[in-house]
């Protein structure tokens, strides 16, 4: 390669703490040319965003850097010390506030005009109270001397390009009056409105629905194809990399352990790492274009069935839970918003039922249902074969203590101030009459069950990992035995390996313990592999229910249909087709 | 139409309040020590002067009855008669209030002008020297009564620097008192100074709360000098947090002016409050409660109006 972008040499960060020194990243060199994408993934904690984030000089005052970085040509990171060798980078390590000061004015040029960058949260990405139009207005006038008006055009044009309907009026839109997948747009706008060289993309999708996700994706490359722009993608998505890159660099602890094109490193991973991590991503069993029926449900039994319980499948008897036209409506008058609409949902002793659907297609609302939370504007609930309208007091409470319930965040769901052996013990507080001692033998029983450690009872939470936090939460789900599981979103916020991990243990636990699991993800590729029954939400109405291995290979509604074809598979090849496949029907139908 | 809808609405709430707060002023004018006849007649009276009292002032009708009369009096403006200047309340307060308003107003002005600025920087400046000077200076400030500081601020500029004169400008018009604006100065800087520690605390912590948010980040990715960003974006969001505070702030400040205006011999409502609480001049005390009670209402009133301006998202009800 003759000519690169972006060029990281040697790069190692440190960030100094109350705690101590914490190497981020150490000696990590890679190179961006035009035109290319470099995926950059990892698990959290591997350092791939405070490489994204050096390479823009956008680190926190707290941080150390060495190494070299450049951009164009122009160096980001010892930009002052220059070739003078290891004494001179450790000194201008330690007068770090000289030596920034010099480049700041030199950063600012290049940040948003050569190098620019679309950041995961698009919630917060924007300034809340600046019209998005005026954030636009702002990048472009930062760099070149258009005139106010000029610079609206421009950004009314930019709004268009990045598909944001009826532009001209959206400019003058605040960033919470748009959706998370418009504002995201709007970032990407204000990365590309002075035509950068390079696009760092830090988790550009994350927080997005996966048919935004597509249609995010989409845009990128197609900017950076119309433009020659370098993109670094940094991600943990292996499907967002099929989809997306040209190249791989696998970050572990902090280094690059193994970098190829995008085909090697996916297909034919080299290091054990790489190939441990690809294990662990869950993979959407997919009818292949053309693929007939039973082609592809041979393809789904000939997986190692790990986490799946066909020991579910067919059990009949009373259902544990169900939902009969259950609606919800929240607020009144004009304002009301129908979050769930006639909604029936059954699930039976020892089987699981995936909810799937969008952000805001009501399954978090319906599981609050089943726990009783949330209060059905019309239609039943019945728990355990009990009316959940009709019970009050104690006989309400004794329902609920045959539900277990595992949150999304591991980090909220547990208090701050309490041990993990508290945190467990809490149900059998409220619930039983138990002894100090018969709390804690059961409390050691059931950390033994989610395969905790006991030693870690004493610990507080924020003492353990993400998945650890999540066992918890499960120990403390099961401590009462429930009869019904409700799972909301369980591992969204763990890492592949660790998801994998978690969901086993909850497998291994509902064989034993025959259990009903009511499990909410947005995740198809998790669902399929642990849901014996998928219901899919869209709008609060159920779209389609039925079998997972039916349902979700061969779905009966476009909508389900456009749902799967939207998510990316972690292999290259497949997700080329898949794509030209998915466009082909998007562009019939427009 | 929103906004009308949404003023309506509030003014009403305000006016609920106002309504509420009627109703504790009466209750406490009947909750005094032997009733408003032993407060006013003294000690001394005899049963027989405080009967015909209680019958002349109708105190011998039933409570909700003479509620309804007081409410009746107060929306004809009648706050009752003090007893030691024997004037009208109302126009003790009509003549006192807007000097007190002159006097608070610029207080804030001030305290605002300096504390904003002074929390930014020390935000921007955040664990460097500067930071550490000013926080321990609005310490002390905070730590210092108002008494205090006056006499020091009396000490130093009017006794030994003789730059400004100890007494507040006199007479019984507005007119008569901005005529002196060098006697303005230290009441003013006075009552100034706590609002600077208050509210450069409050500033400090929002611009560092909202100097960590992602939308610095993603300007400073756009290229936007550190204080372009400080000025369009983060002097902004910083702002709102400290405006609802300032709602709030209203009787503090009045309670503020009460101490400055004795000290200064300022002749505003503070300085009739003190002497009316010595003299247990119970319908003056009562009338300036109300008065600061509405003050704070509106006060809070107009915080959220002008919230509603910076912040779009108030509008829609999200944030």
């Amino acid at each position: 390669m003759t000519k690169t972008i972006l060029d990281v040499e040697e790069l190692g960060v440190t960030f100094r703490t109350e705690t101590g020194e914490v190497p981020a990243v150490r000696g990590v060199s890679l190179t961006v040319a035009p035109g290319e994408t470099l995926a950059l993934v990892g698990e959290s904690g591997s350092g791939k965003s405070t490489v994204a984030l050096a390479a823009m000089g956008l680190l926190s005052g707290n941080a150390r850097i060495t190494g070299r970085v450049a951009i164009d040509g122009t160096d980001i990171v010892g930009s002052t010390t220059g070739k003078s060798g290891a004494a001179g980078k450790a000194g201008a390590a330690g007068s770090s506030g000289a030596a920034g000061k010099a480049g700041a004015v030199e950063l600012s040029r290049l940040r948003g005009r050569t190098a620019s960058m679309v950041f995961q949260e698009p919630a917060t990405a924007l300034d809340p109270l600046t019209r998005v139009g005026a954030q636009i207005v702002e990048v472009i006038r930062n760099h070149r001397p258009v005139s106010k008006a000029a610079a609206r055009q421009e950004a009314v044009e930019l709004l268009r390009r990045v598909g944001i309907p009826d532009p001209a009026r959206r400019a003058a839109a605040y960033p919470f009056q748009l959706s998370g997948g418009q504002r995201q747009r709007v970032v990407i706008a204000m990365a590309i409105a002075n035509d950068p060289s390079l696009l760092i993309a830090d988790e550009p999708t994350t927080a997005l629905d996966v048919t935004v996700q597509a249609e995010i994706l989409d845009l990128l490359r197609e900017l950076a194809a119309d433009a020659g722009t370098g993109v670094l993608l940094v991600t943990h998505n292996m499907g967002v990399v099929a989809d997306f890159a040209d190249r791989v660099a696998v970050m572990l602890s902090g280094e690059i352990v193994e970098t190829g094109p995008v085909e090697q490193v996916l297909l034919r991973p080299r290091h054990e790492y790489t190939q441990r991590l690809l294990a662990a991503v869950p993979r959407l069993a997919v009818a292949e274009p053309g693929e007939s029926a039973a082609q592809a449900s041979t393809t789904v039994s000939a997986r190692p069935s790990a986490g799946v319980t066909p020991a579910a499948e067919g059990s009949a008897g009373e259902p544990v839970v169900r939902l009969r036209d259950v609606s919800v409506v929240f607020g009144r008058g004009g304002r009301a918003v129908r979050a769930l609409d006639q909604v029936s949902i059954e699930v039976r002793a020892g089987e699981t039922v995936g909810l799937v659907g969008e952000s805001g297609s009501g399954k978090s609302t319906a599981a609050r249902v089943a726990l009783g939370l949330i209060a059905p504007s019309a239609g039943a609930v019945s728990l355990f074969g009990a009316d959940l309208r009709r019970t009050r007091g104690r006989s309400r409470r004794r329902l609920r203590a045959g539900i277990g319930v595992v949150l999304q965040d591991p980090v909220a769901s547990l208090d701050a101030r309490m041990s993990v052996a508290e945190c467990v013990a809490e149900p059998l507080r409220v619930h039983r009459s138990m002894s100090a001692r018969q709390r804690r033998s059961r409390v050691e029983e059931v950390l033994d069950r989610v395969r905790l450690p006991r030693a870690l009872a004493d610990r507080a939470p924020r003492e353990l990992s993400g998945g650890q936090r999540q066992r918890v939460s499960l120990a403390r789900a099961l401590v009462l035995d429930p009869r019904l599981l409700v799972a909301d979103e369980p591992t969204s916020a763990l890492d592949v390996s660790v998801q994998q991990a978690v969901l086993e243990v909850i497998a291994e636990l509902q064989a034993d313990l025959g259990f009903a699991c009511l499990f909410v993800s947005h995740d198809l590729a998790v669902v399929q592999r642990f849901a014996a029954r998928v219901v899919v939400l869209r709008a609060g109405r159920i779209e389609e229910q039925g079998r997972t291995d039916a349902t979700l290979l061969h779905p009966e509604t476009d909508y389900t249909r456009r749902l799967l074809a939207a998510v990316p598979v972690p292999d290259p090849a497949v997700q080329r087709r898949r794509r030209a496949a998915r466009q082909a029907v998007a562009g019939a139908g427009a | 139409m929103a906004t009308l809808w949404y003023l309506v609405r509030r003014v009403a709430q305000a006016v609920l309040v106002i309504f509420l707060v009627t109703i504790v002023v009466f209750a406490l004018l009947h909750a005094l020590p032997g009733g408003p006849a032993r407060g006013i007649l003294g000690a001394q009276a005899t049963a027989q002067q405080i009967a015909t009292f209680n019958h002349e002032q109708g105190l011998d009708k039933p409570v909700v009855a003479q509620y309804f009369y007081y409410l009746r009096t107060l929306l004809h403006g009648d706050l009752g008669t003090s007893y030691t200047l024997n004037e009208p309340v109302s126009t003790l307060i009509v003549q006192r209030l807007p000097k007190t308003l002159v006097l608070t107003v610029l207080s804030a002005i001030l305290g605002l002008l300096l504390a904003i600025p002074l929390g930014m920087w020390q935000a921007v400046r955040r664990n460097k020297p500067f930071d550490y000077a000013i926080t321990t200076l609005s310490f002390v400030a905070y730590a210092t009564p108002v008494y205090f500081f006056g006499l020091i601020l009396v000490l130093v500029f009017s006794q030994a620097l003789r730059w400004f004169p100890s007494q507040a400008p006199q007479g019984d018009t507005l007119g008569q008192v901005l005529a002196n604006p060098a006697g303005l100065v230290l009441p003013v800087v006075a009552g100034a100074a706590s609002m600077v520690a208050v509210f450069s605390r409050y500033m400090r912590s929002a611009t560092l709360e909202n100097l960590a948010e992602d939308y610095v980040r993603t300007a400073k990715a756009g290229g936007a000098r550190q204080r372009a960003i400080l000025w369009r974006h983060v002097f902004r969001n910083s702002l709102t947090p400290v405006i609802a505070m300032l709602g709030y702030y209203v009787p503090v400040l009045f309670g503020g002016a009460l101490v400055v205006e004795q000290l200064f011999n300022y002749p505003g409502m503070g300085l009739l409050f003190w002497s009316a609480a010595q003299s247990s001049d119970y319908p003056v005390l009562l009338g300036c409660v109300l008065v600061i009670s509405v003050a704070t209402v509106i006060g809070t009133l107009l915080a959220d109006i002008v919230q509603r301006v910076i912040d779009p998202r108030v509008v829609a009800g999200k944030s």
